[in-house]
């Protein structure tokens, strides 16, 4: 549908609708928008009181303030912003296989629903596709919920290629980014953990509200298609590990995939970020609408 | 211990190096390209068995290593000497030998004693054993020692066939005059006729013993038609006195008739069952039992006689309806169109109506009317609006009974002259009855067509067609049964046979058939699955008379001196390719396992 993934049906459309995204902390934006900004601004939420200077508007001269302490105070509000909201993707080699899995077609339904939520409230959206074949990062913030379809061109277009240092590539991508707002880092992050903790860190020392999303593939997660003896290539690093592979084998697999899972989620849940495992076998549509709370949305 | 072939040891300098070369290659796994390594990193490594680098200690490729040096010394033939001079052992397993003897043994038991201990008393050699039933025969190859021998001695048993005396004698003969031989050690029930040889030393254990035999046991049936069988007995009384024998017979379990005769010693009689009813399987029983019991017990199966299968290629299909009424004939029906060669395979005759196979059929042949201009037969065809009889033989398998004056022919064909068939009846125009013999089966053709079979409403004409279906069934023949170590030619569509009390042997069509030695009811069993009984009995009257055995005379050639032998080499090559065979199981067992529990959820 207009380029959209086939997962975007009507009515998974509706439903992202009802969502909201749900920052940690109040970021300043670049606009006017839905969300509370740390400036003070025009909104009805009350934020403090000052002293009146001439030049102020009376309007906001607090009068049962100035009846008990014959002085002149200003009530200031709140401002409400939009929000920046910055997409990570990778689209490394790894998020291409196994082929079968679809990880990275997941990958982008997943950057996409998130892009969708937050244009539909009306803040801005940055997408960075982090190595990949193709040029789909998002020169700037767009803005509006009709720029969906030309991210959804722009991330279709990009084949799962390359090798990727998630904690060099998140560091030189911090350093472009003017403002803080929310994260999206949509990865395997099958990596070393040091090079995920670092780069995850990154955000969270520069006051951002990081969601992780980890996807993983079902049969990846099961090690299913490995038998015998097979001589295993690194689809990044081209590193070769030859093992024989029976039944413990693949359990011991299986035990190592998911320990190094726990590591990242242990790792997000200690530096208040949110964190979210997706293996491919599930539906996507039921893991996205019940992994709101975990995404850092709300209805 | 040496080898025939040293130069076979050459091929170890390519074919080691070959297998190692080849289990490299064998070993180099299968490349998988995967998102990441590094959940794998853990996992046991398997470094160094990749193409290039050194095989780890896998007991597989050095059980493949000692395989192919196996197979190298098997090709170089090794052989281990043997001295010392060796000794043939004779054992008389015949028939006979069931006999019972003194102490209640029988005379197979007490030759068998009597040659382990002959052979305990003898020292190192090869001994080579030799069985006579039903002709003399080795028994495997040469046993390495006199102890072997004789464990090999106690796993045999005697058979139900007799043995054939000038065969037996011969090879004593030539064994007596081998100068290699120590011994000739001989047990059995013909005693040798002096002088013994002296390289023989002789155990003879048929001390004469009464016996009542049946001789043979013989069914006929007399004419088409008939369902009653005629059985005809042969009974001996092998003993020194005269004696009243009865005869019962059973058919499919039923009694069906009995009789006695009362024989002189020594006498030889005839007892007659002109109407036994019918049955499947006739056995009949010999009384008063004896210390032979194997000659008091008789069998024989109507199948031969109960049955005949006729294809009848016709296309006027309505025609063979009449002939299925016969009691012991079966129709079946083919159009010209899609008979095939194959389809006589199953049929005992063959009846071409209006019709001519294209090959010379292998089963006697009915032609009724057979068209005009056909290469294989060649008949000079006259048609003929109305046919005439003139002339026929007045006794002939064909013609008896038939009231040719009586006959009404209306259209038909004179057959006129034929190279090999024979002209039967004659008409005006030609012969309108041939019959002759080709290849070894019976042909005749007739100018005139006898079908549909009428019976009593046309009797004339169904004599003929009942005389000339017996000519062509060989009915009137007797079915005298099979001997026990008679060979058989395997019948065509038979695929298995089972003897009397034994497993299923698969054989072949047109192959000799050596293992009937047992006497009683052989299974033989179609391609189709269809299972028929053919019946084997000792019937040799001579292995049944257990009062006069004749004794064996031996003739020799030379001094009797042994010679010195060398030492003889025993090859070791069978042993070897035993031991690669067990190797090669092994190691597919192995494999398999290893297979099963790699593979599990790919």
């Amino acid at each position: 549908m207009l380029g959209l993934p086939e997962e975007f049906t009507p009515d998974f459309l509706a439903r992202l609708e009802h969502l909201r995204i749900k920052p940690r902390r109040a970021f300043e934006g670049l606009g006017k928008g839905s969300h509370l900004s740390p400036r003070r601004g025009s909104s009805l939420e009350f934020s403090d009181f000052r002293h009146y200077v001439l030049g102020d508007d009376f309007r906001f001269i607090d009068w049962g303030l100035y009846g008990r302490t014959d002085k002149l105070y200003i009530k200031l509000f709140k401002e409400e912003e939009d929000l920046l909201t910055y997409i990570f993707l990778d689209a490394s080699a790894s998020m291409g296989l196994p082929e079968a899995d679809r990880k990275f077609p997941m990958a982008v339904a997943t950057a996409l629903a998130f892009a969708y939520v937050a244009l539909g409230q009306g803040d801005r959206v940055m997408i960075r596709v982090l190595a990949g074949d193709g040029q789909a990062s998002t020169p700037g913030f767009v803005y509006g919920r009709h720029r969906i379809v030309e991210l959804a061109q722009r991330l279709g277009a990009v084949r799962p290629a390359g090798q990727l240092d998630l904690a060099t590539v998140l560091a030189r991508e911090l350093v472009s980014i003017r403002r803080a707002g929310k994260v999206f880092v949509i990865s395997d992050y099958l990596m070393m953990i040091n090079s995920v903790t670092r780069g995850l860190g990154l955000f969270t020392a520069a006051n951002m509200d990081v969601t992780a999303v980890q996807i993983l593939g079902g049969s990846e997660m099961a090690g299913a298609g490995l038998a015998g003896d097979v001589e295993l290539v690194d689809a990044e690093s081209g590193e070769r590990v030859t093992v024989s592979i029976g039944n413990r084998e693949r359990e011991q697999y299986r035990q190592t995939l998911q320990r190094l899972s726990r590591e990242i989620r242990t790792f997000c849940l200690r530096r208040g970020l949110h964190y979210t495992l997706y293996t491919t076998d599930l539906n996507f549509h039921d893991f996205f609408l019940r992994a709101t709370a975990d995404f850092g949305l709300r209805h | 211990m040496g080898v025939l072939y040293p130069g076979a040891f050459y091929y170890l300098l390519a074919l080691i190096p070959a297998l190692a070369l080849a289990y490299l290659v064998r070993e180099r796994p299968r490349r998988v390209i995967v998102s990441s390594v590094l959940a794998f990193r853990a996992l046991r490594a398997r470094r160094g068995r990749r193409f290039g680098g050194w095989p780890q200690p896998d007991w597989m490729f050095f059980v493949e290593m000692l395989i192919l040096s196996l197979a190298v010394l098997a090709m170089a033939e090794p052989y281990v000497l043997r001295s010392g001079n060796p000794i043939a052992v004779v054992l008389d397993d015949s028939a006979a030998m069931q006999a019972l003897a003194a102490g209640g043994r029988t005379r197979f038991d007490a030759a068998r004693a009597a040659l382990k201990d002959a052979l305990g008393r003898e020292g190192p050699g090869e001994v080579s054993l030799y069985l006579t039933a039903p002709q003399p025969h080795r028994a495997g190859p040469p046993f390495g020692s006199a102890a072997e021998a004789a464990a090999a001695l106690a796993r045999l048993r005697p058979t139900g066939a007799p043995s054939d005396p000038a065969a037996l004698a011969a090879l004593l003969s030539e064994l007596a005059s081998d100068t290699r031989l120590r011994r000739v050690i001989y047990a059995g029930a013909q005693p040798l006729a002096p002088p013994v040889p002296p390289r023989i030393e002789a155990f003879a254990v048929g001390d004469p013993l009464p016996n009542y035999a049946i001789g043979s046991f013989v069914l006929r049936r007399e004419a088409l038609g008939h369902s009653a069988l005629h059985a005809r007995l042969t009974v001996a009384n092998f003993s020194p006195a005269a004696q009243t024998l009865k005869l019962a017979i059973t058919g499919d379990g039923k009694p069906v008739g009995h009789a006695q005769a009362h024989l002189a010693p020594g006498q030889i009689g005839v007892v007659e069952f002109p109407n036994l009813a019918p049955a499947g399987v006739y056995r009949a029983e010999l009384t008063p039992s004896d210390g032979f019991a194997l000659d008091n017990v008789a069998y024989a199966t109507a199948g031969a006689v109960k049955s005949i299968s006729i294809l009848f290629v016709t296309p006027a299909p309505a025609d063979a309806a009449g002939l299925a009424t016969l009691p012991g004939i079966s129709v079946r029906v083919a159009s010209p169109t899609s008979f095939s060669p194959t389809d006589l395979a199953s049929a005992d005759l063959a009846i071409f109506e209006y019709a001519v196979p294209k090959e010379m059929p292998p089963v006697n042949t009915l032609l009724v009317m057979p068209p005009p201009g056909d290469p294989l037969f060649g008949f000079n065809i006259q048609p003929a609006a109305r046919v005439e009889i003139t002339g026929w033989p007045p006794t002939g398998p064909l013609t008896d009974s038939v009231n040719f004056r009586l006959l009404n022919l209306r259209a038909g064909e004179y057959l006129g002259q034929h190279p090999w068939l024979r002209a039967i009846v004659t008409g005006s125009g030609g012969a309108l009855i041939l019959a002759g013999k080709r290849a070894g089966h019976r042909f005749v053709a007739l100018g005139f067509n006898p079908f549909p079979y009428l019976g009593r409403q046309n009797l004339p004409m169904s004599v003929l067609t009942l005389n000339s279906l017996s000519y062509l069934a060989g009915f009137g023949a007797e079915t005298a049964g099979y001997h026990t170590g008679d060979p058989w030619i395997v019948p065509a569509g038979v695929t298995g046979i089972v003897p009397p009390g034994g497993r299923q042997i698969k054989v072949t069509p047109g192959m000799l058939f050596t293992g009937a030695n047992f006497p009683g009811l052989y299974q033989l069993i179609s391609s189709d699955g269809a299972k028929s009984l053919r019946a084997a009995n000792l019937a040799n009257l001579r292995a049944s008379d257990l009062e006069n055995t004749p004794a064996l005379k031996i003739e020799t050639s030379g001094s009797g001196a042994v010679a010195e032998v060398a030492p003889r080499r025993a090859p070791l090559t069978n042993d070897f390719i035993l031991a690669i065979v067990a190797l090669v199981i092994l190691e597919a067992l192995v494999a398999y396992r290893r297979r099963r529990r790699s593979v599990a959820t790919v």
